[in-house]
């Protein structure tokens, strides 16, 4: 260890209570950034990873005309031709529906519905609740008659796996269009709306219903990392022309982008907030420690020390101070962080979901775990101890060392 | 040939809201290489002013202090650092010690700002210690030691890196008269064996018994020599 490291390590232990205090108050200032970071990191990751549960793309195409006016008769053709030659990025999840609004009726009753024709493999990956049934098991490949219905609307028409159901919905050529399907499953959905609207039967058996043969009404595109949304979108934008609508998620839930620059905007202010906090604990921590040691630095000047090797000295003592602090406050940071992406973090006291707009958020929030937030906030406390350890520093080394000699 | 030479100094001190206070009144010295020299003089007379305008660590109002013939007020803080560095020692009424570092690491600091490497520097540091009788205190923080033993580490401390004067601000102020008897004899002894000059402020009547040459202060004029 140089002799300054040396000096600056044995020099904050003279005083063992003011470090520790400095070192917890610095410790927990960052332990809060890296904690509050990866809280809101994982909302945020939440709330768009809820765009995938509830099915929805990080980015979305559409034939021109059928958003708004929800024109069955705007569709896509030859959607499972085209799609093969898109170049999406990596692991990539994409999934074509045919979509309809209509009416669902049992023995029981009806009810509005949403229909969704879609292929069972690849809604699977694109929508959790598929994934979750409560009842029953996905349709084959060959079964153009069998449905899922959510445990709302289940409850509500009073149906089973094996009930009948009858989906009625207005065709493409503006004649009403019916078929009868059979309870395939049950799912279930943190989002009650979905569970309640949604039923989910085969692209054929949709396309058929409609009259719309091998056409779709939207192509759901869902990516490995959100954040190449706007490329992909503007990718598909030049290739696909101006027949086709392409959105990203921060289109169509511009909510969630407004939530998305909000939170990062209230992290950026809690982490200026406690920098701030650090820097003035190094400062007062710094003034004391080295101000009633003026004496003992005018006889290191008076020995032969360079101003330079005094500033490095000082600074050492900032560079400990902000090392031990690092090294508690990231460290139980990580921790808290690392555990509550395991366990989640409860919003609230009831329901498994919340509504934001259009945006269903589960209320078990697990945080994001990232070594980078880590590493940046360490990196600013660093910054900040070795810039505010400058200013005592100075204030030693512009006194002449009789002077500094004189003081008690 | 003359180590130091103090050419008509004054050092006014200047306090906001105070009238200017002279502490020197050009003050003329010179000193020869292997002096063993007092400066004498009640308290205030000048004595800790000179010294410290001798080693650099103030600066004349007016005047000039030379050290191997190169004038003080001519050079920068770190060359004036390096000149203290490597051609003075202090030994300081109240050893002035740092705490947090062991005997010989306070020692070896003058070697180390040097470059002096870590080997070399414990050999030259123990072998100044067994010289002043302080071989078992190495690795002991000077505040488990008593006031000689510290007052003989900042005596080794001043000669270890072999300069070519020391100055010692009243260095058995604080000791005992045995304790600070055998201090101004191993000073002496040290004068003799190596050659090196001292300057030492004293009021001390045993002091300035062992002195070669004493140089009196009385109002910030030397009015003997």
């Amino acid at each position: 260890m140089s002799g300054a490291l040396l000096l600056g390590w044995r020099n904050i232990w003279r005083n063992r209570r003011r470090t520790f205090i400095s070192m917890s108050a610095i410790g927990v200032g960052l332990l809060l950034v890296i904690f509050y970071s990866g809280l809101v990191g994982g909302l945020l990751g939440e709330a768009k990873s809820q765009l995938d549960d509830g099915g929805m793309g990080h980015v979305e195409v559409f034939a021109r005309g059928f958003r708004g006016k929800h024109d069955v008769a705007a569709v896509m053709r030859d959607v499972a031709a085209w799609r093969a030659g898109l170049a999406l990025p990596a692991r990539s999840e994409v999934g074509a529906r045919v979509l309809a609004r209509g009416l669902a009726t049992s023995a029981r009753g009806n009810e509005a519905v949403q229909v969704f024709g879609v292929d069972w493999a690849d809604e699977a990956t694109l929508s959790a609740h598929l994934r979750q049934l409560r009842l029953g098991a996905l349709p084959g490949s060959d079964d153009v008659h069998g449905v899922l219905v959510g445990e709302q609307l289940a409850e509500r028409l009073g149906l089973k796996v094996g009930s009948k159901v009858r989906l009625m919905v207005q065709r493409a050529d503006a004649e009403m269009g019916a078929d009868l399907f059979r309870v395939r499953g049950v799912f279930h959905s943190i989002a009650p709306t979905i569970g309640q609207r949604q039923v989910y039967v085969s692209s054929a058996a949709a396309q058929e219903l409609l009259g719309v043969p091998g056409a779709a009404h939207q192509l759901v595109i869902q990516l490995e990392d959100p954040a190449q949304a706007d490329a992909v979108a503007a990718s598909l934008k030049a290739r696909l022309g101006d027949d086709y609508e392409v959105l990203t998620w921060a289109e169509l839930l511009p909510v969630l982008k407004r939530m998305d620059a909000m939170m990062n905007g209230v992290i950026f202010g809690l982490a200026t907030f406690v920098y701030l906090l650090v820097g003035l604990g190094v400062l007062n921590t710094m003034l004391m420690s080295v101000l009633e040691r003026t004496r003992e630095f005018g006889v290191l000047m008076a020995l032969g020390t360079r101003p330079s090797r005094v500033m490095q000295v000082v600074l050492a003592e900032s560079f400990w101070i902000a090392t031990l602090s690092v090294v508690l406050g990231a460290s139980l940071g990580a921790l808290l962080s690392w555990q509550f992406s395991k366990t989640g973090f409860q919003l609230g006291t009831g329901g498994e979901s919340m509504q934001l707009e259009g945006a269903t958020l589960s209320t078990l929030v697990k945080t994001r775990f990232n070594p980078t937030d880590v590493f940046r906030a360490a990196g600013f406390v660093y910054a900040m101890a070795l810039i505010v350890g400058l200013y005592p520093a100075s204030r030693i080394t512009r006194l002449q060392p009789a002077e500094a000699l004189r003081r008690s | 040939m003359a180590v130091v030479e103090v050419e008509n100094v004054t050092r006014v001190y200047e306090e906001k809201g105070q009238a200017p206070s002279p502490a020197l009144r050009g003050v003329s010295l010179l000193v020869e290489k292997g002096e063993f020299m007092a400066l004498a003089g009640p308290s205030g007379s000048g004595k800790t002013t000179l010294l410290n305008l001798i080693g650099g660590l103030d600066a004349v109002t007016s005047g000039e202090v030379r050290i191997d013939g190169r004038a003080l007020g001519k050079l920068s803080r770190p060359d004036l650092a390096d000149l203290r560095r490597d051609r003075i020692g202090f030994v300081f009424q109240a050893y002035n010690l740092v705490p947090v570092l062991t005997a010989a690491e306070n020692a070896a600091y003058v070697l180390e700002l040097k470059g002096v490497p870590a080997g070399e520097r414990r050999a030259k540091v123990k072998a100044v210690f067994e010289r002043l009788g302080l071989g078992a205190f190495l690795d002991t923080r000077p505040m488990k030691m008593s006031g000689g033993q510290q007052q003989r580490v900042a005596v080794a401390r001043a000669i270890v890196s072999e300069p070519a004067v020391v100055l010692a601000d009243e260095p058995t102020a604080n000791l005992d008269q045995a304790t600070g008897a055998a201090l101004m004899d191993l000073m002496r002894e040290l004068n003799r064996e190596r050659g090196i000059t001292f300057i030492f402020s004293t009021h001390d009547p045993m002091v300035l018994s062992r002195a070669d040459r004493v140089v009196r202060l009385v109002d910030g004029l030397v009015v003997a020599t």
